[in-house]
C-alpha cells in the first residue's frame, strides 16, 4: 500500500476495499492448525473485531488441469477423483458425465441408481465430517469423536460397495465398474436407520448445549441480499433461505426419479448451517433407502469405445459443498484438449470473507469451517494489482524469472 | 527445620509424591476422556498406558530447544523454574498425613492466593517473553480471563475461612470435623471448581491456550525442556487446586480412623486424602469432557454477571451462619 | 424442524457415561486382526500362466507402474516376434484396479494385503510376471 498510515488508521478506497496500517493486519495461515489446507487470509482487525478479510490463494495449486491434458481419458478418472478426498465421487461423477455427454451412449438405469446411492453416501460422510470438525474447532472434542465414530459406519459401507474408503474409483464411462455386492440392500437400510437415530441425538445436542450454541448462534450472519450479490453455492446459499439445488433444477443420474426435497434454513448463521446439514443428512438417508429398494435390474455398465468424439460439453453436479462444474473439450484424440473445473469453494470463498466481518478472532476457525472449505479443490493463480487496477494471469515461466529477479534484488 | 521435615518436603508427602500424582492425574484425565469418547486412550507404555505421561516428559526433555531470536532469553531461562516453584511450594502447606502440614503459618490461606496470582503472572511473563504474535494475543486473553475469575476464586476460598474462623489451611481442615463445608456452602464449592477450570485453562475456559485458534497460546514458542516443565507444572497446579478443594471443602484428610497407632493413623489419613483428591479430579475431568469452549467475552460476561454475585451471596450466607 | 429441548449446559453427560461403559470403537490392529471387506483393493498380483503379453495393462495404468520387458522371441510363421511380459513397480501403484478390469485373460488380481511398507524401494519391484507360463 502506498502511503504509511498510523497504527489503527484506515482509509476507505473504492469498491469496499480499505487501506490499512501494517500493525492492524493479522495473518491467518497459510499454516495454521485450524486450516486443513493452506490458504492465506489477511485479517484486518480493530481491537478484536475483524473489519476486512483479504484472501490470497494459490498455496496448494497442483496444476491438475494441465496434467489432465497429458493423460488419456480413462487415466483422467483417477486423476480427477484425487482432487479432493471428501468429495471425490462428485468429481468422478462430474467428469464421467461430461465425457458421456460427448458420446452417443446412454447409461443404463441400474447404473444411475447405483451412482445415486454412492453419491448420497458420500454426502452423508462429508456432512458428518464437517459436523465433527465444527465441534473440534469450537473446542468440543467429545462431539468430534462421537460423530467420527458414526462416520465409520458409512466408510465401511463404502468399502463394502466400492473397495476403498476415500478414493472410490467406482464410476467409469458408461456406468459403474462393478455391480453392488449381494445383500447390500438390507445392510444399507439398517445403517441408514442407525444414522437417522444418531442424527436425532446430535440435533438435540447441538441445539441445546449452551457452550456450543453461544459459539454458533448469530455468528457469521449473512442476509439474503448479500447471498444474492456474492452468489455462494450449496449449503451456504441454502442456509439463507434460498432454495437452489442442482439435483432438483437440472437432474442427472437417477435424481429425476428420486428427487430430494431441498432443505433450507433461515438465519444465515453457523447455527442454521448446522441444522441445515443435519437435515440434509436425513434426506440423504431417505434417498439411499429409496434407491436401494427401487433398484432396477439390468446391466451396470455399457461399453464405450476409448476414443471420445470431438466436441465440448459442460456438466454440473451437486457435490456435498455445492455446485461442482466441469467443462470438457475433446479434439477427437486420446487425451482431452481442455478440462476446466470450478469447485464450490471457489464460489463460497468471498461469501465466507463477508461472513467474517464483524466477528472476533475466536470465531475465525468456526466461520471458515462453516463454509466447509476445500482449498485443495479450488486453487489457481491470478494477480491483482489494486494500485494500478489491472489484473492479469501469469505464465509459469514469467513467474519463475520474476521470482529469481525479485530475490536477487532483495538479497543484494 | 529438622531433617524429618526436609525428607517429608522432598519425598513424601512433598515434591516427589506430588510430581507422581501429577503424572497419575494426567494419565487418568486422558484415559477417562478417551473412554467417554469411545476411544482407548494411552495403552502401550506400561500396563494400561500408565507410564505415558512420564514417557512424554522424557521425550520432550530430550528434544532440541528452539529459542526465538527476539525473545527475552533471561526470562525464558529462569521463568519456567519460578513457574514450577509456585505450586510446588504451595503443596507443602496442605495437610495430608494428618491435620498437620509440613510447613505451617497462621495466615497461609493468603499465601495460597499469592501463589495462584504468581502462577498467572509467570505465565504472562513467559508468554510476553516469547515475542511471537500468537503468544501476545494469548497473554492478552490470559490476563482478561484472570481478572474475571480471580474475584470469585478468592471469595470462594474465603468462605470456608469465615466458617472456620481461621486463615490457615490446616486450621480450616481441622475445623470441619465430620460436617464438611461442602454440605454447608455447596455453592462456594461449585464456584471454586468453575474458577479452577478457568485457572487451569481447561474447557470451557481454555481460551488462552486454545489449540485450534492461536496454535498453542502462551506456550506456542516453547519446546524441549521448557515445554516439558511447563506441562508438568500445569499438571501440578491441577493436583494443587484439587488438593486445595479437598482441604477447604471436603474436610482435608479427615475420616473415620480405626487405630490408635500414630503411623497407621497417618496411613488412614493419606488414603482418605487420596480418595477425595481423585474424586475432585474426576469431577473436573467429566466437566471438561462435556463442554465446548466459550469465547473470551462470553466467559467474562459469565463470570462477572453470574458467578461473582453468586459467590458474594454465598459469602453473606456463610457469615450469617458463622455468627449464629 | 423438530422442537429442541430447552437449553442447558452439559447435555452430553448422559451419552458420555454410556459410552464410557461400552467397548471402545478403536480397532485393535496391530495388536489384533484387521478385517477388510471382500472388495478391498490391496496389493497387485499376477498369475503368469494366464498372461499373454498383450500390453493392455501397460497402456491403461494411470500411475505408469507397468513396463513391458522383452523376455524372448518366438516364431509366428516365418516372422520373429518379441515376447514381452510385464514388470511392476509396485511402489507407485495406487491399487485402482484398472488393469484388473481391462485384462481380458484374468491374469491380474488385487489381493487383500495392505501392509506394504518396505525399507528398500527396490524390493517393491515385482518380476513375477516375467516367468513365462510358470
Amino acid at each position: 500500500m502506498s502511503e504509511d498510515l498510523q497504527h489503527g488508521q484506515r482509509k476507505e478506497l473504492s469498491a469496499g476495499l480499505i487501506q490499512y496500517s501494517v500493525e492492524s493486519a493479522m495473518p491467518f495461515g497459510p499454516i495454521h492448525p485450524s486450516l486443513k489446507e493452506p490458504e492465506y487470509f489477511k485479517l484486518i482487525l480493530e481491537g478484536e473485531r475483524i473489519v476486512q478479510v483479504i484472501p490470497r490463494i494459490g498455496y496448494v495449486h497442483r496444476g491438475i488441469e494441465r496434467a489432465a491434458q497429458e493423460r488419456t481419458w480413462v487415466k483422467n478418472i483417477y486423476l480427477f477423483e484425487r482432487i479432493c478426498g471428501i468429495c471425490s465421487f462428485a468429481h468422478s461423477l462430474g467428469y464421467t458425465h461430461a465425457v458421456e455427454a460427448l458420446t452417443p451412449f446412454e447409461v443404463p438405469k441400474r447404473a444411475k441408481y447405483i451412482r445415486v446411492i454412492v453419491a448420497e453416501l458420500e454426502r452423508i460422510h462429508s456432512h458428518l465430517l464437517w459436523l465433527g470438525l465444527l465441534g473440534h474447532w469450537a473446542g468440543f472434542d467429545t462431539l468430534f469423536m462421537w460423530i467420527w465414530k458414526d462416520r465409520e459406519h458409512i466408510l465401511d459401507l463404502e468399502e463394502a460397495i466400492t473397495g476403498n474408503r476415500v478414493h472410490k474409483s467406482y464410476s467409469t464411462f458408461g456406468g459403474v465398474r462393478m455391480d453392488l455386492p449381494d445383500g447390500i440392500a438390507a445392510k444399507l437400510k439398517t445403517e441408514m436407520k442407525y444414522i437417522e437415530k444418531r442424527v436425532d441425538y446430535y440435533e438435540n445436542l447441538v441445539g441445546a448445549e449452551e457452550t456450543l450454541t453461544v459459539r454458533t448462534k448469530g455468528v457469521g450472519r449473512i442476509s439474503q441480499e448479500t447471498a444474492r450479490r456474492l452468489s455462494p453455492v450449496g449449503p451456504l446459499l441454502r442456509c439463507t433461505g434460498i432454495a437452489r439445488d442442482v439435483r432438483v433444477e437440472d437432474p442427472y443420474a437417477a435424481y429425476d426419479e428420486i428427487a430430494p426435497r431441498v432443505q433450507t434454513s433461515n438465519d444465515g448463521d453457523i447455527a442454521s448451517l448446522l441444522t441445515l446439514r443435519l437435515n440434509e443428512i436425513r434426506e440423504s438417508c431417505w434417498m439411499v433407502s429409496e434407491a436401494a429398494e427401487r433398484l432396477p435390474t439390468g446391466p451396470y455398465k455399457v461399453s464405450i469405445p476409448r476414443a471420445v468424439p470431438r466436441g465440448e460439453s459442460m456438466f454440473h453436479v451437486e457435490a456435498p459443498r455445492g455446485e461442482l462444474f466441469y467443462f470438457v473439450k475433446s479434439g477427437g484424440g486420446s487425451a482431452p484438449e481442455r478440462v476446466k473445473i470450478r469447485t464450490s469453494t471457489m464460489a463460497n470463498l468471498l461469501t465466507a470473507t463477508e461472513m467474517l466481518k464483524g466477528c472476533t478472532l475466536a470465531d475465525v476457525p468456526v466461520v471458515l469451517t462453516g463454509m466447509d472449505p476445500c482449498f485443495g479443490c479450488m486453487d489457481r493463480i491470478s494477480v491483482l494489482d489494486v494500485g494500478q487496477s489491472k489484473e492479469w494471469s501469469v505464465r509459469g515461466e514469467e513467474l519463475r524469472t520474476y521470482g529469481i529477479e525479485y530475490y536477487r534484488k532483495r538479497l543484494s | 527445620m529438622n531433617p524429618l521435615q526436609v525428607v517429608q518436603l522432598l519425598l513424601f508427602p512433598g515434591l516427589t509424591f506430588f510430581v507422581w500424582l501429577a503424572f497419575v492425574f494426567e494419565w487418568l484425565e486422558r484415559k477417562t476422556s478417551a473412554r467417554m469418547q469411545g476411544r482407548l486412550g494411552p495403552v502401550v507404555t506400561g500396563p494400561f498406558g500408565i507410564l505415558q505421561p512420564v514417557a512424554d516428559f522424557f521425550k520432550l526433555a530430550s528434544k532440541e530447544e528452539i529459542i526465538p531470536a527476539q525473545s527475552d532469553k533471561f526470562v525464558l531461562r529462569w521463568g519456567p523454574a519460578l513457574y514450577f516453584a509456585a505450586p510446588a511450594i504451595g503443596i507443602a502447606f496442605l495437610p495430608i498425613l494428618g491435620f498437620q502440614s509440613i510447613l505451617f503459618d497462621p495466615l497461609d490461606l493468603l499465601f495460597m492466593l499469592f501463589i495462584l496470582a504468581f502462577s498467572t503472572l509467570m505465565a504472562a511473563m513467559l508468554g510476553y517473553a516469547s515475542a511471537g504474535r500468537y503468544s501476545t494475543i494469548a497473554v492478552g486473553r490470559l490476563v482478561v480471563q484472570y481478572t474475571s475469575y480471580e474475584v470469585p476464586l478468592i471469595l470462594s476460598m474465603v468462605t470456608p475461612a469465615v466458617l472456620a474462623r481461621s486463615l490457615s489451611i490446616q486450621g480450616i481442615a481441622a475445623a470441619q470435623g465430620s460436617m464438611w463445608y461442602i454440605v454447608i456452602v455447596p455453592v462456594a464449592f461449585a464456584v471454586f471448581i468453575i474458577a479452577s477450570l478457568a485457572e487451569l485453562e481447561k474447557p470451557p475456559f481454555d481460551i488462552p491456550s486454545a489449540k485450534t485458534e492461536i496454535v498453542g497460546g502462551w506456550m506456542t514458542e516453547f519446546s524441549g525442556n521448557t515445554l516439558a516443565y511447563v506441562k508438568l507444572t500445569k499438571s501440578l497446579s491441577y493436583v494443587f487446586l484439587s488438593a486445595l478443594a479437598v482441604s477447604l471443602f471436603l474436610g482435608g484428610p479427615g475420616g473415620p480412623v480405626i487405630s490408635a497407632d500414630q503411623n497407621l493413623q497417618a496411613l488412614f489419613y493419606t488414603v482418605y486424602f487420596m480418595v477425595k483428591l481423585f474424586a475432585v479430579g474426576f469431577l473436573i475431568f467429566v466437566i471438561r469432557t462435556a463442554l465446548a469452549r466459550v469465547r473470551i467475552d462470553q466467559a467474562t460476561r459469565l463470570f462477572w454477571t453470574f458467578i461473582t454475585p453468586l459467590s458474594l451471596a454465598q459469602l453473606a450466607v456463610a457469615i450469617f451462619v458463622g455468627f449464629r | 424442524m423438530k422442537e429442541v429441548s430447552r437449553r442447558r449446559v452439559g447435555k452430553a453427560l448422559g451419552e458420555m457415561f454410556r459410552t464410557a461403559l461400552e467397548k471402545p470403537v478403536t480397532e485393535e490392529y496391530p495388536f489384533g486382526d484387521k478385517v477388510v471387506t471382500e472388495r478391498f483393493r490391496g496389493r497387485l498380483d499376477i498369475d503368469p500362466v494366464k498372461c499373454t503379453g498383450c500390453s493392455i495393462c501397460e497402456i491403461v495404468c494411470p500411475a505408469e507402474v507397468i513396463t513391458m520387458v522383452p523376455v524372448g522371441k518366438k516364431l509366428i510363421g516365418t516372422r520373429e516376434v518379441e515376447i514381452k511380459r510385464p514388470s511392476f513397480e509396485l511402489f507407485t501403484c495406487i491399487s485402482c484396479g484398472q488393469c484388473v478390469d481391462d485384462c481380458k485373460f484374468g491374469a491380474l488380481t488385487l489381493t487383500h494385503t495392505f501392509e506394504l511398507a518396505v525399507f528398500k524401494k527396490e524390493s517393491t519391484l515385482m518380476k513375477k510376471g516375467l516367468n513365462i507360463g510358470k
